[in-house]
């Protein structure tokens, strides 16, 4: 068969001239090409078979070149496929979030190697899943453009690389071979990782005299030392507000920013779910100078001058039984003491008592107080004090007279900043000068950093190794979930190999774990689940000594109280002390009680405007022409040889006498010009710096001025609140309060009144259908559906932050907060009511609002080109490609939840170069920062990045909701809510105030909630008959009497 | 049996001054013929600057997004669509003119009908902008249209009022267009008969459409006018209707009011009469037609306003009423808080219209101020800052303060370029105006010809003693005349 040989012609056969010369041709016939000469077809200049490839390349140039600028878009294929990574599906590692000893167990969302979203660790049992805002927001902090890259010197006052780290340690190690014996000070935030604490003591082994003082900005220091007199241990206990029936906070912000607030807001949350068969819920009380986000959650609340804290500490002792003598008070507070020592007596052992006073004496009055009330061993548990707050302040003091007086060699920073946040802060700029070496590892050159001779920047905690031990006994675990995105190394590295260790510090901490844990499968799954716990946790107490009682009490009562204006600093829930300043999601975020954006302010009193301007707030005139104006009057504000120009809010709840000011704002480099290369572009010009009112009273730092002197301006500055209307009029189809003694007696009463207004159209069962002449559709398969439960709702807004970050809403930046055009998907509406200038007839409502994806969307119906249109599953969902942007939706949306892209915030239109511009609707260079190459990496490839001129809103999070759909067919099962979807927000709630799922299936919890609280259940507006997809659950104040609404008509 | 069986004691004349048909022509072709007055270079140059302004505007917002004006979320329609719901109401005088009172045989139209219709266009043009370029992605504004497509079945959302504004308002500027350009024709025939010029003998032809004047032409011509004037009045009422369709099918209290529709039609007739007095009253003076538009029309013309400004003063107080009177405490909000109370954020504004649309008119029910030019004048203009008012204090204040007090917005004003987007438009209507008045006949020639023989002592003196003989006689002399 090899042989045979196949031919088709005699030519063929023969291999003739002729033949050979008819092959090389393709066609029989000459061809009527030019140039064809005697070279074949292929040779020619443009043979046939490229015509097509010119044909399509030059059509394609035309079209390119005639078409708009097209952005370059870059494109990274993996050569190597990762093992275990597969590109478009998220993995999750349990991490911590670890700043300024704040420490919440997270697992970090990772798509495609770069973290995109913090979700909770539900198997943390601190927080069980809980987040706050701030730790929502801490991933965009990984992306910040001002982080510093590499390691520099301080050349000059300006920052010179140092290109390697074997560069760096040998300018440190030569700097430090220098110091002749000078000791050196380690100066940190509270550091709760033992093998941090363990790799400093080991490397303070090394340095004779050499220390390491704890600096917090928000100190805990009173309670430390008063823990120490009462207990004899300098630590702080457990607070155990899950097992409390009487909450009494003196001025704690334990909800928002105290100590550990996602675990308390769990806790107390646990009190405030109603069981409708048998409604109880703790009562809590609160006194305090402001109102903070704790004390809008109060059932009962009484404001007093911040001078008075230990007065009404010592009162309720007093008032308790305690052996001391009661002090003046007004007799409204000592009606709130009254009540409360009655409460707290009435439930031994269920009471707690938590003061925010950094007073010493205070925290010792208070500690005999819990112990009176039976708290010790109870709420107040021992067996595992909270280690997240551990610097006392005098340690500081002393550090800074010993910087001063040249006594330090070498001064190590590591995650503080006093240079900004310490009240005297020119002293311990002047100390840091006056000591030899000083090394920061800050990750941005701030105003600390600057003023440092070397700076090598730690690593962000997404990029670390590390562990924290937030409770002792408790441990959570820190694994990098990125490759550090630049030259940074992280804090124990630089300490190990400066005390002459040259294992790394993720062996070291590999080595550590894995003994502790006893091998490497321990090692593996703690990383794995991210926390290691006692198997069975206890609650126990701690000998109490009341020896220092009597010293305290008198010397609390030798305090004179102020007279006049006094001044009292307090920390917002998303800025917090500022060290994560330069984070737009932060500071877009608008504060839970005032809703202010991008500034601090100084929050007076209604009183106090009546008084000074003639501005009455309970007039409605006057508060229409107050409200709608952006612009707010300036004033200087005076103390302590201090001063502070700021604007002011007019907000009740605030004792009348007190005006309070939010730090964490106003940083700012040497030179301000540097201020948005060193510490970021989003911090420039917002809000002005109030750490310097702090007073260091000799033993603590107080965050109070009995005395101030406010001096008005004719200036004003514009505020940009994204709420300005506080009072909700008495409309209650909006929202529901009830107190608890009405519930228990007519616990129906909510679902009469529905009842009655619907009952013509059918009542609450048939509404749906008779309410309407238009025919009845079924609902088949899955129909979602969204609880949320306003007496769980604390405010907090980890929910808002949580959806920015899922959902990719933009940053619009101040300025145009200030025309109204925020982006929030999610807010939280609050509105307060009572009297105005009665400080403690103030209740303050929380509202969680967000698309109530109705059936009978008003907005769909409107729509000429059906953008917006209606989901088998009842969501009410966006065609962002179809919207040409008429607004006719959000005119018609009663719960105004739609939001317009007015300009082109995040780059996403075709148009080249029309993000920077002047005049009307100039964008802040915050928005411009976002659509940084570094900060788009925050981007969550799932969802669409919306262009100018659509409308976007709440989309029940769709792309987890497909995820969760998807993820149950593969697994051939059905759906189970909690297990395959959650929304973003209701993932980060601390308090399990939102419920989300399948409504249709008779077991999910939506429907469990529905129906086991049907009679606190109620729809916002729900006689519209728009059949909104977002139930609520009535808010119950366990207090006598509802407040009225503010001017109510 | 004469001719002219009847003429009214009456009645004035509809035409002063003894005018015959060829000075009629002479009149109203004079301003095409001769070179513009230089009143006219400073009006013309002004609207340019205007219409620039405008196109400055709109190209801001179309590069930088709608946030070049200060709408926000909550008040998502402010300005524009107060302004277009404005410029359609304008328009609708014309049409009424035109077709309705061509149907009713109202003789006196003749004199103002042409300009009127002018002006319907030109403003349905102008309104006809905030639509198109409210919209956030106008470049994806063919989405509207029910084009067939390869999306599947992917038409517009026929549910939508705004989709009826769509065709509305493409169908009323289709068919006003045609009733204005097919009255033309013989006008456009006259002056190119006139015309000496070259390319004005060749522009005229073109436009003229080859009018000839023969009887089949104005007989099928006269058959056109009437279907169109068919076509139109229906018209009259159903645009403004549909556009208060917008509001009326909504659920934002203030919005929510089934009284819209004849309200607004009302309204539209009223602002739209006050543009026709606006324009001619210059427009007489300045090409100095004051014999064909009498005070007999302004005074007629200011009837009609005091009668529909009437009917929009009652239908104010309906709204008042039945805020009141049904309870609805969302709606009851709206009304009495966010307009009737002075001094609430937008309060005045109500006032604003008020005055100037229901208080101001009733000035009219004196014959003497109705026959005032200066007066008729300065109402006219108050009539219609009234009027815009309405439907700012309708869109605006409703929407600013409704159902949920956390969204209540801050204070509404414009900003620089959406004040500049109405200049802008301003720009484009007397741009158009001040065109129209050089190149085309402002008065309808042919018509007014029409009514010349009811009136006027010239045509008695030529025509009386034919007048005097039967018409038999009459027929037998023209049929031997030659």
């Amino acid at each position: 068969m090899g042989d045979k040989k196949h031919w088709q012609s005699f030519g063929e056969r023969t291999n003739s001239d002729s033949f050979k010369e008819l092959s090389e041709k393709e066609f029989r016939e000459e061809l009527p090409v030019e140039g064809l000469d005697s070279k074949g077809l292929l040779d020619l200049k443009s043979p046939r078979r490229d015509f097509l490839k010119y044909l399509g390349f030059s059509t394609a140039a035309a079209a390119l070149a005639a078409s708009c600028e097209i952005p370059v878009k870059k494109v990274i294929p993996y050569l190597n496929k990762p093992e275990n990574l597969i590109p478009g599906v998220a993995d999750y590692y349990a991490t911590t979030y670890v700043s300024s000893g704040d420490v919440v167990s997270i697992l970090a969302k990772v798509r495609d190697g770069r973290p995109i979203k913090i979700e909770g660790n539900e198997s943390s049992t601190i927080t069980k899943g809980g987040t706050s805002a701030k730790v929502q927001a801490s991933v965009l902090d990984l992306y910040d453009t001002a982080r510093l890259r590499y390691p520099v010197q301080m050349v000059n006052a300006a920052p010179q690389q140092v290109t390697t780290f074997e560069a760096f340690d040998k300018l440190v190690a030569d700097a430090l071979g220098t110091l002749g014996g000078a000791p050196i000070v380690l100066l940190t935030s509270t550091i709760t990782s033992p093998t941090t604490k363990q790799i400093i003591g080991e490397f303070l082994a090394k340095n004779s005299g050499s220390r390491h003082v704890q600096y917090d900005v928000d100190s805990s220091s009173g309670i430390l030392l008063a823990n120490e007199a009462s207990y004899g241990k300098k630590a702080i206990p457990s607070y155990q507000f899950d097992n409390a029936k009487i909450i009494v906070s003196l001025g704690a912000d334990f909800l928002g920013t105290w100590l550990s607030p996602v675990e308390f807001a769990r806790q107390y949350s646990k009190g405030r779910k109603i069981d409708e068969k048998n409604p109880e819920m703790s009562m809590h009380y609160q006194f305090e100078s402001m109102l903070s986000t704790t004390g809008g959650n109060a059932d009962e609340r009484f404001v007093h001058r911040p001078s008075e804290t230990g007065a009404v500490a010592l009162a309720l002792l007093a008032e308790l039984g305690g052996s001391v003598t009661a002090p003046a008070l007004g007799d409204k507070l000592k009606f709130g003491i009254k009540e409360a020592a009655k409460d707290l007596l009435a439930n031994k052992g269920k009471g707690l008592v938590v003061s925010g006073s950094n007073d010493v004496n205070v925290q010792i009055i208070v500690n005999a107080i819990n112990e009176l009330i039976g708290a010790n061993g109870t709420t107040i548990n021992w067996s595992a004090p909270l280690q997240t707050r551990q610097g006392i302040d005098s340690d500081f003091e002393t550090l800074v007279a010993d910087l001063n007086a040249g006594k330090v060699g070498a001064l190590f920073v590591y995650g503080v900043n006093p240079a900004y946040t310490y009240y005297a802060a020119d002293k311990f700029k002047a100390g840091l000068q006056k000591t030899k070496v000083s090394v920061s590892f800050n990750d941005r050159i701030d105003e600390t950093t600057e003023l440092c001779r070397y700076a090598i920047p730690a690593p962000h905690f997404l990029e670390s190794w590390g562990d924290a031990e937030p409770k002792a006994g408790y441990f959570s675990f820190l694994q990098p979930t990125i490759a550090p995105l630049f030259l940074t190394r992280a804090f124990e590295d630089s300490l190990l190999k400066w005390s002459g260790n040259s294992t790394s510090y993720e062996d070291y901490f590999r080595k550590y774990w894995t003994s502790k844990l006893g091998g490497v499968d321990g090692y593996e799954k703690a990383l794995q689940e991210g926390v290691v716990e006692p198997s069975s946790p206890s609650t126990s107490g701690a000998p109490y000594n009341g020896g220092k009682l009597a010293g305290a009490a008198s010397a609390v009562s030798s305090k004179k109280a102020g007279s006049g204006i006094e001044l009292v600093l307090y920390q917002k829930i998303s800025v917090g002390t500022g060290n994560q300043a330069n984070n737009p999601w932060l500071h877009e975020f608008p504060d839970p009680i005032t809703k202010a954006t991008w500034d601090n302010y100084a929050i007076v009193s209604p009183d106090y405007a009546k008084k000074t301007w003639g501005l009455d707030l309970a007039n409605r005139r006057q508060a229409d022409k107050y409200e709608v104006y952006p612009d707010k009057r300036v004033v200087v504000i005076k103390a302590g040889g201090k001063e502070l120009k700021l604007p002011v809010l007019i907000f009740p709840g605030i004792h009348n006498d007190v005006i309070a000011i939010a730090v964490g704002y106003g940083r700012q480099s040497t030179a301000a010009d540097k201020t948005a290369d060193y510490i970021g572009r989003a911090v420039v010009g917002v809000g002005k710096n109030a750490f310097p009112f702090a007073m260091f009273n000799g033993t603590t730092v107080d965050w109070f001025v009995p005395e101030v002197n406010i001096e008005q301006t004719n200036e004003t500055y514009s505020l940009a609140q994204t709420q300005t209307h506080s009072s909700y009029e008495g409309r209650t189809e909006v929202v529901k309060e009830v107190t608890l003694e009405d519930f228990k007696k007519s616990p129906n009463e909510i679902l009469e009144d529905r009842e009655k207004e619907l009952k013509p159209y059918g009542g609450v069962d048939n509404f749906e259908k008779e309410g309407t002449l238009y025919p009845y559709y079924d609902k088949p398969g899955i129909h979602w559906g969204m609880s949320i439960d306003l007496n769980s709702c604390i405010g907090c807004g980890a929910c808002a932050i949580a959806c920015h970050a899922e959902n990719n809403v933009p940053v619009v930046g101040k300025s145009e907060v200030l025309r109204y055009h925020d982006m929030h998907w999610m807010r939280i509406d609050r509105y307060f009511s009572g009297d105005p200038e009665d400080a403690d007839s103030i209740q303050t409502v929380f509202m969680p609002m967000l698309c109530q994806h109705c059936d009978n969307a008003p907005c769909e119906n409107v729509c000429p080109v059906s953008a917006t249109n209606h989901s088998s599953e009842g969501l009410n969902q966006m065609a962002y490609n179809r919207c040409i942007g008429t607004k006719y939706c959000a005119n018609n949306c009663p719960y105004k939840v739609r939001r317009f892209n007015w300009a082109d915030y995040n780059g996403a239109d075709s148009f080249p170069n029309n993000q920077v511009f002047t005049g009307v609707g100039k964008l802040d260079d915050s928005v411009i920062m976002m659509n940084d190459d570094l900060a788009r990496m925050v981007l969550n490839p799932d969802v669409t990045v919306r262009a100018r001129g659509v409308m976007e809103k709440c989309s029940f999070c769709v792309q987890r909701l497909q995820e969760g759909k998807l993820k149950a067919k593969k697994e051939d099962r059905p759906l189970k809510d909690l297990q395959d979807v959650r929304t973003a927000c209701q993932q980060a709630c601390p308090t399990e105030a939102i419920v989300f799922g399948n409504v249709n299936d008779g077991s999910s919890l939506i429907r469990k909630t529905r129906e086991g609280n049907s009679q606190r259940l109620f729809y916002a507006l729900e006689e519209l008959h728009v059949m909104p997809n977002v139930s609520y659950l009535a808010k119950v104040r366990n207090t006598e009497k509802l407040s009225e609404s503010i001017n109510e008509s | 049996m004469a001719l002219s069986k009847y003429e009214s004691q009456v009645r004035a004349p509809l035409v002063d001054g003894d005018k015959d048909y060829h000075q009629i022509t002479e009149d109203i072709v004079r301003p095409i013929e001769t070179d513009p007055s230089k009143l006219w270079w400073i009006g013309f140059i002004i609207s340019i600057g205007l219409l620039c302004f405008g196109v400055y505007s709109i190209y801001r917002e179309i590069v930088y997004g709608i946030g070049q004006w200060n709408i926000n979320h909550t008040i998502g329609w402010g300005w524009d669509i107060t302004n277009f719901v404005w410029w359609i109401g304008i328009g609708h005088a014309g049409t009424l003119i035109s077709a309705i009172l061509l149907l009713f045989r109202q003789g006196w139209r003749t004199g103002v009908n042409r300009a009127a219709e002018a002006m319907t266009i030109f403003a349905v043009i102008c309104a006809g902008q905030f639509p198109i370029w409210h919209m956030g992605r106008v470049w994806m504004g063919f989405f509207v249209l029910p084009y067939p497509n390869t999306r599947g079945v992917l038409w517009p959302n026929f549910n939508s009022a705004l989709l009826w504004d769509v065709f509305a308002i493409s169908t009323y500027f289709t068919v006003s267009l045609l009733f204005w350009y097919c009255g033309l024709l013989p006008d456009l025939a006259t002056i190119r008969d006139r015309a000496k010029l070259k390319w004005r003998k060749f522009f005229y032809g073109v436009a003229s459409f080859g009018w000839s004047g023969s009887t089949k032409h104005w007989q099928r011509h006269e058959a056109l006018s009437l279907v169109l004037a068919g076509l139109s009045t229906p018209l009259v009422l159903s645009v403004h209707t549909i556009v208060s369709f917008d509001f009326a099918t909504s659920v934002i209290p203030g919005w929510h009011t089934t009284i819209f529709p004849p309200y607004f039609v009302a309204g539209a007739v009223f602002s739209g009469f006050a543009m026709v007095q606006s324009l001619l009253v210059i427009t007489r003076k300045v090409l100095k037609l004051e014999a064909y538009i009498t005070i007999e029309h302004i005074d007629v013309m200011n009837k009609i306003i005091v009668l529909t400004g009437s009917i929009v003063g009652c239908a104010y107080l309906t709204e008042l009423f039945i805020a009141w009177y049904g309870q609805n405490k969302f709606e009851g909000w709206a009304f009495m808080q966010n307009r009737v109370n002075l001094f609430s954020p937008l309060g005045w504004s109500y006032y604003i219209m008020m005055g100037c649309n229901v208080i101001s008119p009733q000035l009219f029910w004196s014959r003497k101020l109705r026959r005032n030019i200066t007066f008729t004048f300065f109402m006219s203009v108050i009539v219609n800052i009234g009027m815009w008012f309405e439907r700012f204090v309708i869109i605006v204040t409703s929407v600013y303060r409704d159902y949920l007090p956390s969204s209540w917005s801050t204070y509404y004003s414009p900003s620089l370029y959406e004040l500049g987007f109405y200049l802008g438009t301003f720009g484009l209507f007397f741009t158009c105006y001040f065109l129209f008045s050089k190149f085309f006949p402002v008065i309808a020639l042919a018509e007014i010809k029409h009514i010349l023989k009811k009136s006027g002592e010239n045509y008695k003196e030529k025509m009386g003693e034919a007048e005097k003989e039967t018409v038999e006689e009459f027929a037998h002399e023209m049929a031997h005349a030659h």
